[in-house]
């Protein structure tokens, strides 16, 4: 197996305050991996700095084969950007799901799932879809992305005009289009109920079923974690707290991640209840 | 255009101190002052009057606005005698053809009016976008270009129309080719500043998403971009256009053609009511247009 992501020593800083702190982290291609942890922990910040959307100035971050460190002859604080057709191609190989979707408003839902395809396409091709103009296999494909999601009567409706979990879903099939090596997902069922939580999360492990396919999602749902996921990474106040095999988490782990679980009116001892997320989501 | 990092912070704004209820105080305080002066310096070198006798001025040509000359193709005397002191007859006219001759005449100079703002507006457009495209802040163009076209729109936006109009009558002759280089050369001014504004208050996030599918800058361009910004440079471009109708109706006056013409002809022979009547027109163009170009713009949104 080759390595999908490899980080040493890196470290992000805002504002002089480090925020995230990764000695090392390995993730083999063909992993699924969930990144857990309380808010303002650093699980979507390391999810960007993954993505290339928030430089890694310091350390040595390997994503995809593709070096995204400080430039090593200026040292560490620095940043070399990738030259411009790696860049594009490590994007297209990319597959990001960020919180806030950014659908194009005005296109309809199957224009904005095209927009997924849109490296794939060559010669031509690529000069014809400056017109919004698609061959036609592409465009069934993107139907059939739709329609597997459910939104098979909503593929001409304009995304501004979609609910917040249909464009969730909009933004998953666009990002499945892409047919990336590499999907980062942060939260991607925050807006969905529970038939599309199971829709979404079985298309996202649909899409990284092949072995050199590799999947790295935010969790806030923790009953998801046996789903999407055969590692978890606990993340606590910028640093990795545990790594560990799905089936090793255990609820006492994620209580002492996301500390005490809040008192209840009725007595200050509470078990651990019995569906993990009840108490760790505040 | 290469877009990498992030936009770097504007640093502390020189604006920022008029912020709160205090600044706002100082600001309504410093123009109040800037009345005044502007006011004291007027009556000081009394320049600031009415005349002699406004009133009866007034009431005179009220008089003659509300009879516009239109009105003499139905109600006008059919022999109109000119008559010499002693009462030999100069001229006869009939008053309904003369007046019917010069509606002719206004409708023709009418349409040229618009044809000079239409073509006016859409090549301002076409020389705007380009500009503004480059002058988006958020699109990031080399800096200098940016600059140059920044220069190129402030130029061309202080410049007042009709100056543009002397100087191109001096350079392609009378007539409205003038007029169409003249409106284009200063909106495009104002639709390439409207335009980059519209540019710069895209959301970038969703712009941002295209581009991270790995899509061709052309290919974000025309997804991301043009998608978002087409109903508001069309709005823009429906309200300069709008704008220019009103501004061509003057262009006349140096000799561009269109409406403008026959004012300054009429004011010149002190016709006041066929002035009326060319204002009526210009009114009720202005607001045909208007009216037609809300409609357009709300059923873009």
């Amino acid at each position: 197996m080759s390595t999908a992501i490899r980080m040493e020593g890196m470290r992000v800083a805002l504002a002089g305050r480090v925020v995230l702190d990764v000695p090392r982290l390995v993730i083999e291609t063909g992993e699924r991996v969930a990144i857990v942890g309380p808010n303002g922990a650093g699980k979507s910040m390391l999810l960007k700095v993954i993505g290339a959307g928030v430089p890694a100035r310091h350390g040595q971050v390997h994503v995809l084969g593709y070096s995204l460190g400080p430039d090593p002859s200026e040292g560490e604080g620095t940043h070399r950007a990738l030259a411009p057709d790696a860049r594009r191609a490590l994007r297209r190989d990319t597959g990001l799901l960020m919180q806030g979707l950014h659908l194009v408003q005005r296109l309809s839902a199957r224009e904005n799932v095209l927009i997924g395809a849109l490296a794939r396409l060559h010669g031509v091709h690529a000069l014809r879809s400056w017109a919004r103009w698609y061959p036609t296999d592409l465009v069934a494909e993107a139907d059939a992305m739709l329609t597997a999601l459910g939104l098979a009567d909503r593929v001409g409706t304009r995304a501004d005009r979609l609910s917040g979990g249909e464009r969730q879903k909009v933004a998953l099939a666009r990002m499945l289009l892409q047919r990336p090596r590499l999907i980062l997902a942060d939260e991607p069922t925050s807006a969905l109920d529970p038939t599309a939580t199971r829709e979404v999360c079985a298309a996202l492990v649909g899409a990284a079923a092949d072995r050199d396919r590799t999947l790295v999602t935010v969790v806030h749902d923790l009953d998801l974690l046996p789903a999407l996921s055969t590692r978890v990474i606990g993340i606590r106040a910028g640093c990795i707290a545990w790594d560990l095999p799905t089936g090793r988490v255990t609820p006492q782990r994620l209580q002492a991640l996301y500390g005490q679980p809040p008192v209840q009116a009725d007595g200050p001892e509470v078990d651990p209840p019995a569906a993990p997320n009840a108490g760790w989501q505040a | 255009m290469t877009r990498s990092g992030p936009i770097p912070p504007d640093g502390p704004r020189p604006g920022r101190r008029f912020a709160g209820r205090t600044g706002f105080a100082a600001l309504a305080v410093l123009y109040g002052a800037l009345v005044g002066v502007c006011l004291a310096t007027l009556v000081g070198a009394g320049d600031l009057s009415l005349g002699r006798n406004p009133i009866e001025n007034l009431a005179r040509t009220v008089g003659e606005f509300l009879r516009p000359s239109f009105l003499d193709v139905w109600l006008g005397p059919e022999r109109l005698e000119y008559r010499s002191d002693d009462g030999s007859v100069l001229r006869v006219e009939n008053r309904r053809e003369v007046e019917a001759g010069f509606l002719a005449a206004t409708a023709r100079a009418t349409w040229v009016t618009f044809q000079i703002a239409t073509l006016g507006s859409l090549l301002a457009a076409l020389m705007g976008l380009p500009l503004a495209l480059l002058v988006a802040r958020n699109l990031r163009a080399p800096r200098l270009l940016a600059w140059m076209a920044k220069g190129i729109l402030d130029v061309s936006r202080s410049v007042h129309t009709l100056v543009f109009g002397l100087i191109l009558v001096g350079i392609v002759g009378l007539g409205p080719t003038a007029g169409v280089l003249a409106i284009a050369l200063h909106s495009m001014g104002t639709c390439g500043k409207l335009f980059a504004e519209s540019i710069e208050s895209m959301d970038m996030a969703a712009i941002d998403a295209v581009r991270a599918t790995g899509a061709s800058e052309a290919q974000v361009f025309f997804h991301g971009v043009w998608p978002s910004v087409l109903p508001q440079i069309v709005s823009h471009h429906l309200y300069v256009w709008e704008f220019n109708i009103r501004d061509s109706t003057i262009l006349g006056l140096i000799g561009a053609g269109g409406l403008g013409l026959l004012i300054s002809e009429a004011v010149s022979l002190f016709q006041w009511d066929r002035l009326s009547t060319l204002l009526i027109v210009v009114v009720a163009l202005v607001m045909a247009f208007d009216a037609l170009s809300r409609r357009i713009r709300e059923a873009l949104l």
